[in-house]
């Protein structure tokens, strides 16, 4: 048994601490764009709740049972630290989240609306020219189709 | 091909930036984006309006065969889903 003197080290707020930082570095993945990225999301809410656990029980420990653990002061300096990266990963939850539900927007099996748009030139493009067969005297043309994908913007 | 708000000059950057070769439309009073009730009112980085992210394939008749619609900005449709889903198309 070590002797009463020995402090022991306070695991559980380095425990919090790590798992604060493993949800904050979570958000960073997002720009890897890995599959399973609904999963991640998810990983960063969860780290942070049980980083906020282990910081519970690591301070509880140094403050309650001073001569067993050590470090009240370090244990703080992460704890606070630790609480504002869980509340940055919490908020890039949050902020991630708040897109509009889009109800009214076009479904599988539906139309999709004919529209008219500048390109990068300058030119019009409209959705039914893109899908028109085009004119040639080929007789087997393959079947067109195309992708929109609208996006929040370049910045 | 890709549509959000940016003026064409801006999505020329992009493009030249990021070495896309498809097209890139603008539609900056967000009428299309509207049309197509995507607009996320207050959304941009400067509290202006944009299109929420969103992908739809569309067949030769016109009719979306395939949509997703992330709820988290940070999740968005990877290439190889969009790759397969328009292989599935044929």
């Amino acid at each position: 048994m070590p002797e009463m003197s020995k402090n022991r080290r306070n695991w559980a707020v380095w425990a919090g601490f790590l798992l604060a930082l493993g949800a904050v570095l979570c958000n960073l993945v997002f720009f890897v764009n890995l599959p399973g990225g609904r999963a991640i999301a998810g990983l960063s809410m969860l780290l942070s709740a049980v980083a906020l656990i282990f910081l519970g029980l690591g301070l509880k420990r140094a403050f309650e049972q001073p001569p067993v653990y050590r470090g009240k002061i370090l244990s703080s300096m992460l704890s606070f630290v630790s609480l504002l990266l869980v509340g940055a990963a919490v908020f890039a939850s949050f902020s991630a989240r708040t897109i509009p539900t889009s109800a009214g927007a076009p479904q599988t099996g539906q139309k999709a609306p004919d529209f008219t748009l500048i390109d990068t030139d300058g030119q019009p493009v409209s959705l039914g020219q893109l899908l028109a067969p085009a004119a040639s005297e080929s007789e087997v043309m393959p079947t067109k189709s195309v992708l929109l994908i609208f996006y929040r913007g370049y910045w | 091909m890709a549509i959000s708000v940016d003026p064409p000059e801006v999505s020329r950057d992009l493009c030249r930036k990021a070495g896309y070769t498809f097209s890139v439309l603008s539609d900056p009073n967000a009428e299309v984006i509207r049309r197509y009730h995507l607009l996320h009112a207050g959304g941009g980085p400067e509290g202006h309006d944009v299109a929420r992210p969103a992908e739809f394939l569309v067949d030769s008749s016109g009719v979306v065969r395939w949509v997703n619609f992330t709820e988290d900005v940070r999740v968005r449709a990877r290439a190889d889903e969009m790759l397969a889903a328009a292989k599935g198309l044929r």
